[in-house]
């Protein structure tokens, strides 16, 4: 189902919306680090490359048809500060499938923040975007990324080991994913 | 990679490619719905076998990624061909593989997906160089799901409702094995104990 969400997404401590051309900086704080690229495709962004990045996000924000991808600035409510962005990922139109993703900047981990960003995302996969199962993967070695996973109730499918090479050794990757009846049980518990 | 000869033999089995006159064996398990899941191309109906059975009579060499390699498991006494597997070669770089197999139901469960699919991996490991070999099935396929097993690949995956099949929603395993992981006690057989090794020159040593 197409997804066009009113922006902002708020919810408690944060403001989920569309990024823009004013985000650079910020992005560019915790994209252009090594310790946060380690574990994504792209090496750290330079200050070009993180405009484009976001020149390109600034229109990635419905679901319209599949492999559409929505990103989002993650904003703290209380001062505006972008702390990172989240992303769903319209995989399969069919069997109603999405792919959740995050990134953010160190200096606000351990806050609870993503978490909170996280599953507002699921929220809005479940919910108005009407998927049936939401998967997200990560290293193996990026703890933070898959407890972030189990904390938001999703199970752990797929631990692949040296299946493909990544930044000049063998990957070892995490899936996890939950399906609809159990978003809608961990909801209906809390 | 290198050339390979075939067919080959194992205690029971004769794996060799797929010939034009297999159609009616082959079509004996290729039309069943418990096997369509994993060809490479549906043959939902009879008349679609022999068009199967023509790409896979081309399936005998892996030259680049994306080949695959088909034999028929052939029965040595009577020469009856009993299933089939086969070995593609999915990414170059990282030395992937993956492993796909199907038996005729009226000759499981005697031992010959075993010992051909053994025969595939050493073959997959010791002469294609593959680093490491995937293997997907139903996640209600119990005989397979043991098959697996059986020959010591690791549970990797286990996806449910990732994707409709057929109308329902789909549960597939992933199994893989590595290949350090296989035949390990096979690995050492050219390290020669102490004693026997000065076959070197004097002065080397």
């Amino acid at each position: 189902m197409a997804l066009r969400p009113d922006y902002p997404l708020l919810t408690d401590r944060l403001c989920l919306r569309p990024f823009t051309r004013g985000d650079v900086d910020a992005v560019c704080g915790y994209r252009g680090r090594e310790d946060v690229a380690r574990y994504l495709f792209d090496p750290p962004l330079s200050r070009d490359e993180c405009a484009l990045a976001i020149q390109q996000r600034t229109v990635q924000t419905t679901l319209v048809e599949e492999g559409d991808r929505l990103v989002l600035a993650v904003e703290l409510r209380e001062d505006k500060h972008l702390i990172g962005e989240v992303s769903l990922i319209w995989r399969s139109a069919e069997a109603r499938q999405g792919e959740l993703g995050w990134i953010f900047d160190p200096q606000f981990h351990g806050r609870g923040y993503a978490t909170e960003a996280t599953n507002a995302l699921l929220d809005l996969g479940f919910g108005s975007a009407d998927l049936h199962r939401i998967f997200a993967r990560c290293a193996a070695r990026n703890d933070p990324s898959w407890r972030l996973m189990e904390r938001l109730g999703m199970r752990r499918e797929a631990h692949f080991r040296q299946h493909a090479l990544f930044k000049g050794g063998w990957d070892e990757e995490f899936y996890y994913a939950i399906l609809r009846d159990e978003w809608l049980a961990m909801r209906q518990s809390t | 990679m290198s050339s390979l000869n075939l067919p080959i033999e194992t205690d029971h089995l004769i794996l060799r490619p797929i010939e034009r006159s297999d159609v009616e064996a082959v079509g004996r398990y290729h039309i069943l719905p418990s096997v369509q899941r994993y060809v490479e191309r549906p043959t939902r109906y009879a008349e679609d076998v022999a068009a199967a059975v023509a790409v896979m009579r081309a399936q005998i060499v892996l030259h680049r990624p994306g080949d695959t390699l088909t034999l028929a498991i052939v029965r040595k006494g009577d020469k009856v061909l009993v299933g089939q597997v086969s070995l593609q070669w999915s990414n170059a770089s990282a030395g992937q593989g993956e492993l796909r197999f199907c038996i005729d139901p009226a000759h499981s469960g005697k031992g010959y997906l075993t010992e051909a699919l053994t025969a595939l991996i050493d073959l997959a490991f010791d002469h294609f160089r593959i680093h490491r070999l995937m293997a997907r099935c139903d996640g209600r396929s119990h005989h397979s799901i043991k098959l697996m097993q059986k020959l010591g690949l690791r549970l990797e995956a286990h996806y449910r409702e990732h994707a409709l099949f057929q109308g329902e929603w789909d549960e597939e395993l992933h199994f893989a094995i590595l290949d350090r992981e296989w035949r390990p006690s096979t690995k050492v057989v050219d390290f020669r104990p102490r004693s026997a090794a000065p076959d070197l020159p004097r002065a080397a040593i």
